[in-house]
């Protein structure tokens, strides 16, 4: 069995939502069925097989190929697996993920981890505004630059940096730390195929937030 | 039955079913890795007064561990699964949280998990924070040197224990000096640990008491200075008895363990003293896992 491949036959004019396009809910469907799954709610949605040409059978694992930033909610409510995002990703990247592993390969727009609860989301680009939102728990990682307003009302979870993100007046400074739970993390990033295979520092700068929430976040920016 | 002029009496260690895990303590360095796990294994010789017995399986080196840095595995053995948690919980709390740089991860996977750091991460007051790894949990606590890191659970096995053997030597330095031979030989065996200081009991015990409530006492029949006056088990020329007992996960991680241990024993043979090698048993009436000597000692 192979990965379950979607390639972007064109850029979508507007965009384009991709609910429902995840391990979980596709697990059991055949090929058929995937090509004709509804992208979006309304009445006159394309199709998938109007955007994408559609290979492989393993639906474990999705690889989203010539990816565009038009195509938003990528991992939607994703429960387990793995999606690979082999080009940018829109808006809501892995919003209400509930577990599993998304790894883009280039940029992600706004909201990305949106009440995300579990799981974990590596990007190997940049973030836009208010990535990890409303958070609950779980790990984001983002190699490139971050948005304004990063962690806004997050309440748990693990966001992994590289690039110092804008001061923000509810995310609190505890200091530089040697971290020992990520050499867990860092061995077992070692298999995917992200920059984030590079880390190996332990020492990290922390920062706790959001306080406006109950402030038991974390901001960890891995030192050079 | 002789090694080396050592006869092996044809008789047989009785032994018990136990549950039992296996932790891997990591630190900053051996030196701290052996405080947490000698601290986690102390009095821990036997259930009779300790609730557990527990020891040090073997060291790890950082390639070894969970982690990445210098560790040591240690095995625990309980006679029931109650017990065994409990304890685990209990000394996890107050020999691996309070132990600098120390990290606690299971070292055995099974359908049964029980607590490792579950419930110890509310000493985190509300700042403990549980990481999803590679589909294990994990618990991060904050303490005063940083981070206390620690599996969530760890694996409860079926397991043996009171697997055992006699040393019965002509003076006490020979009997001694056997039995560290044989423990020597015997930590190059995994999944099994020696329990008693040094790996070696010298208080071998007998079911029952004149006093009634004593379930156990000396073992009489071994013991060199009655011999004139109880029925005794040694002839003249023994002056020295020493028991090694053997917990082990699997009947054969035992007699492997046994076979090794009392080949080493024997190595220095009879003209250094070594005269018997024996078992205790209960006559059978009490552990369903009989070790018979000259069957372990057949064991490949």
């Amino acid at each position: 069995m192979s990965a379950l491949t979607l390639t972007l036959k064109k850029s979508p004019q507007f965009k384009l939502s991709c609910v429902g396009i995840t391990p979980n809910k596709l697990a059991g469907l055949n090929t058929t069925q995937i090509k004709n799954l509804k992208l979006g709610t309304s009445k006159n949605a394309p199709l998938l097989t109007d955007y994408f040409e559609v290979a492989g059978d393993d639906a474990s694992h999705i690889i989203f190929k010539s990816s565009s930033s038009q195509l938003d909610n990528i991992g939607f409510e994703m429960k387990s697996g793995q999606i690979t995002i082999d080009g940018d990703a829109g808006d809501s990247l892995g919003a209400k993920m509930r577990g599993g592993t998304i790894i883009c390969k280039g940029s992600a727009n706004d909201r990305v981890a949106d009440q995300m609860r579990r799981g974990l989301i590596l990007i190997d680009g940049n973030a836009g505004e208010y990535c990890a939102s409303r958070m609950i728990a779980g790990t984001v990682g983002i190699y490139g630059n971050v948005g304004a307003y990063l962690g806004f009302s997050l309440r748990r979870g693990t966001l992994l940096l590289t690039k110092t993100p804008s001061a923000q007046a509810t995310w609190q400074d505890c200091g530089t730390h040697t971290l020992p739970f990520l050499s867990l993390l860092f061995a077992a990033l070692k298999p995917l195929d992200s920059k984030f295979t590079k880390l190996n520092n332990t020492r990290v700068q922390r920062w706790m937030g959001d306080a406006s929430q109950n402030g038991k976040g974390e901001i960890l920016l891995v030192q050079p | 039955m002789q090694i080396n002029g050592v006869q092996i009496d044809d008789t047989y260690a009785e032994a018990f079913n136990m549950r039992g895990t296996r932790v891997i303590i990591t630190a900053q360095n051996h030196k701290w890795a052996y405080h947490a796990a000698n601290a986690m294994t102390g009095f821990a010789t036997s259930v009779i007064g300790c609730g557990v017995e527990a020891g040090i399986e073997r060291e790890l080196s950082s390639d070894e561990t969970p982690d990445g840095r210098p560790g040591v595995s240690i095995l625990m053995f309980a006679m029931g699964s109650k017990v065994l948690m409990q304890q685990l919980e209990t000394r996890m709390g107050q020999c691996i949280l309070t132990c600098p740089t120390a990290a606690a991860f299971s070292g055995v996977e099974s359908e049964d998990m029980i607590s490792l750091g579950k419930h110890l991460r509310y000493f985190g007051d509300g700042y403990q924070t549980s990481k999803l790894i590679g589909g294990k949990r994990y618990w991060r606590i904050p303490v005063m040197d940083g981070e206390f890191l620690t599996q969530e659970t760890t694996g409860m096995v079926r397991a043996i224990g009171g697997g055992n053997f006699l040393v019965l030597a002509t003076s006490q330095p020979q009997a001694l000096a056997a039995c560290e031979a044989a423990i020597e030989a015997m930590k190059q065996v995994p999944n099994v640990i020696m329990p008693f200081p040094g790996g070696v009991v010298r208080s071998g015990s007998k079911v029952g008491s004149k006093y009634p409530k004593m379930f156990a006492s000396s073992n009489d029949a071994f013991c060199p200075t009655l011999k004139g006056i109880v029925k005794t088990e040694l002839s003249d020329d023994i002056e020295s008895v020493m028991e090694i007992v053997i917990d082990g996960m699997a009947f054969e991680d035992i007699a492997k363990s046994m076979k090794v241990g009392i080949e080493a024993a024997c190595s220095l043979g009879a003209k250094n003293g070594i005269k018997r090698i024996s078992a205790g048993n209960y006559g059978g009436k009490l552990g369903p896992h009989l070790f018979k000597l000259h069957e372990v000692l057949g064991t490949k």
